[in-house]
């Protein structure tokens, strides 16, 4: 019996604990009337948790430098070690120092020109594999530098040539882009860039729109139509095109490319708030407020805007989902961020041009990379808004 | 503290909205006094302006509406004089406000001690939120709220608890006059009588004046020493409450006390006013009952009646407890 007492007292306890919920407890809490949703929430929490890590651990995860020309072009993920294959018999010959006096055939735009140059090797080019293993056939040169993907359907067709060395130059693990770049580490470093931006310019609209929506509707009169119609022709522009517009004008770098950006998503915080405000401040809660004797400040940052946020944060978080591709736009037109600084827009600008040679990976990730985050964004912020809403904690 | 000090002194107040089809008057020339600890009851139907009436008292009449007459005169401080941050120190402190619909009048995110605390610190700064917490609770005690409810938001209470939270809001600084708009009328009738028990209560104790606005008339004489009676945005009469509902002079008091149900007179079928209120944007000349009035005369759609003394305490807007003037300056439709 006294063990029971014991531990309702503790049970008494714990659930006093778990009445004095701070945020993050609240969000814990979450799971218990998010119903089976709940974990939505944490996922998308998770996957910008997770980008975030990245972005800052980019130094130590990424393999290559993202401006480097680490491998030969379009090698596709996974790839890039090359071999060299001899007629065969002849393998004994390729040692290093011999190498040096060897002609080595490499293929045009295929088959590691990197490495040949980087070994210091005399090299010849052929525009196609077939014309390399006929000029080997023909003692035209010592050996050929194949991509390791070819070797067994070369093998296959010609059994006579053997295998010198393989494994020579590096690994790609999500391949190189048209200019021999490492695909991973430009998107780990361009992780980075994305977000900095993004979420810079939300920051920076959100700060603009919702300050000026909660003025314009809760002082209504000249202002409020001022400021309407301004917000509504910056609107009425298409926003890529104001984007445009303000980059030019404001040239690149970084923060002026977050400046361009948030000038287009001003007026959709601007409007939401105003719309809100409008109609909270007709609420009776407003009038009972002002009836207290309140100070109008008071009333707009007490009884007016604690109601606006849930609709802000999901305004925000989808605001970043697109700013991401406003930035990708800017990049593509060369009006966003100078070329050295490594960006998933920039990347998945370039790999479009290059999807119909068969060169899938270099739109796929960025393009995939830039879903899952502005999804996590959106899980997130629409999580969020139902944990902040304090009506909708059951308890 | 004599039951005959004026605390409010309403002269001639008008309140006009301007609209887009025309100028609506939604309280046209009233003039009344509230005298110190009585409960005043302000009646009428929907639309009447008695809403307007008690906003206009604590001048928080809204754009387009405006005051364009008269003069308000709170305990000898002339309302109407006053500059904005005057008006809200006044607010909350001097002449509170209970709110019709208790679901919506508490700020849906803010716990119900921050309701009260800030009510107390927006108007006593000094107050640390130590003491206004203890001050809170103490209060909510009072209300019959056990304090262990203070850390709730308004959507844990029921009804009749926020509208007790609201008077407790209107309380917390021992407001002089307290105007109850509608307080009861989206409280089932237990609550409802729960709340009017507490509203006698708390008067009593705290000494309050309170201006009940309602269109309920069993609130009215529940609670009431005297009552207004409004019609159209004038004050048409004025009376205590025995004497109103035992004889009501006015034929729109008289319409509107037979239209209320009543257990003991076994009438077949409820009385019916004919017609309905009249458009506020282009009133009736002449008397503003007179299209409805069973007892109209000639010079009612004519001239105004005066709201007038007819008795002690007992104030008529009606040309049959009037001296009728000579034909000759108004027969030809001259209102003058």
């Amino acid at each position: 019996m006294a063990m029971t007492n014991t531990e309702l007292a503790q049970n008494g306890s714990i659930n006093q604990m778990i009445e004095d919920v701070g945020l993050l407890r609240r969000i814990w809490r979450g799971r218990l009337w998010y119903g089976t949703e709940w974990y939505i929430t944490v996922f998308g929490g998770l996957i910008l948790v997770t980008v975030t890590i990245v972005t800052l651990l980019a130094p130590i995860l990424s393999p290559y430098d993202p401006n480097d020309f680490a491998g030969s072009q379009f090698i596709p993920p996974g790839g890039g070690p090359q071999v060299l294959l001899t007629r065969s018999g002849e393998s004994n010959r390729v040692t290093e120092s011999y190498l040096n006096e060897q002609l080595v055939g490499v293929q045009r735009n295929k088959n590691g020109t990197n490495i040949a140059i980087e070994l210091e090797l005399d090299y010849l080019r052929y525009q196609t594999q077939s014309e390399q293993i006929e000029a080997l056939q023909n003692q035209e040169v010592d050996s050929i530098l194949v991509d390791e993907r070819d070797l067994d359907a070369i093998i296959a067709d010609f059994p006579q040539l053997e295998i010198a060395a393989d494994g020579i130059g590096p690994s790609f693990t999500l391949g190189t882009d048209n200019l021999g770049r490492d695909i991973l580490s430009r998107l780990i470093w361009g992780a980075r860039t994305v977000l900095g931006v993004a979420i810079l310019s939300a920051l920076l609209s959100s700060v603009v729109g919702i300050s000026l929506g909660l003025i314009s509707g809760f002082v209504s009169g000249p202002f409020d139509r001022v400021a309407s119609l301004t917000m509504d022709s910056i609107y009425s522009f298409p926003g890529l095109l104001l984007a445009i517009a303000m980059a030019a004008m404001l040239g690149p770098g970084l923060l002026n490319v977050a400046i361009a950006i948030s000038v287009i998503y001003i007026p959709t915080f601007f409007r939401v708030v105003r719309g809100q405000v409008l109609s909270i401040k007709e609420e009776l809660h407003v009038e009972a407020a002002r009836s207290l004797g309140a100070k109008p400040f008071s009333i707009l940052f007490r009884y007016i805007f604690p109601l606006v946020i849930p609709s802000v944060v999901v305004v925000f978080s989808l605001n970043v989902a697109d700013a991401i591709l406003t930035e990708a736009g800017l990049s593509f037109i060369g009006l966003g961020l100078p070329p050295d600084v490594p960006d998933w827009g920039y990347d998945l600008s370039k790999g479009h041009s290059f999807l119909v040679a068969g060169h899938w990976w270099m739109i796929t990730f960025p393009g995939v990379l830039i879903t899952i985050v502005a999804m996590g964004f959106s899980l997130l912020g629409e999580g969020l808004s139902e944990i902040l809403n304090p009506r909708l904690v059951k308890s | 503290m004599s039951i005959n000090e004026i605390l409010y002194n309403i002269q001639d107040l008008s309140v006009e909205f301007h609209t887009r089809v025309g100028i609506l008057g939604a309280v046209d020339h009233a003039s009344l006094d509230i005298r110190r600890g009585e409960v005043l009851g302000l009646v009428g139907e929907s639309g009447c302006g008695k809403s307007t009436l008690g906003k206009a008292l604590m001048r928080m009449i809204e754009e387009p509406g405006k005051i364009t007459s008269g003069k308000l005169l709170f305990d000898n401080i002339d309302i109407l004089a006053l500059d904005d941050s005057r008006m809200r120190e006044l607010r909350g402190s001097r002449i509170s406000m209970v709110f019709q619909d208790p679901m919506t009048s508490l700020n849906p995110v803010q716990r119900v001690v921050d309701h009260i605390t800030e009510a107390i610190q927006v108007h006593q700064s000094y107050v640390t939120d130590k003491e206004a917490r203890a001050r809170a609770a103490n209060l909510v005690d009072r209300l019959g709220i056990s304090h262990d409810r203070l850390d709730d938001y308004p959507h844990h209470l029921s009804g009749g608890m926020r509208q007790r939270v609201m008077i407790g809001l209107a309380l917390a600084l021992r407001a002089d006059l307290v105007i109850a708009d509608e307080a009861t009328t989206s409280l089932d009738v237990i609550v409802e009588a729960q709340f009017l028990d507490l509203l006698r209560e708390l008067r009593n104790e705290f000494d309050l004046t309170i201006l009940l606005i309602t269109h309920n008339m069993g609130i009215v004489a529940e609670l009431a020493d005297r009552v207004a009676v409004m019609y159209a945005g004038r004050l048409v009469e004025l009376a205590e409450v025995n004497q109103l509902f035992s004889n009501p002079k006015h034929p729109y008091t008289e319409g509107l006390l037979r239209a209320v149900p009543n257990i003991q007179l076994d009438e077949g079928e409820l009385y019916k006013m004919a017609g309905s209120p009249p458009d506020l944007v282009r009133p009736p000349s002449g008397c503003r009952f007179h299209p409805r009035c069973p007892k109209v005369m000639e010079i009612c759609s004519q001239v105004d009646p005066i709201f007038k003394s007819i008795a002690p305490n007992r104030m008529v807007n009606c040309w049959l407890y009037q001296e009728v003037p000579d034909e000759k300056l108004w027969v030809g439709g001259s209102t003058q």
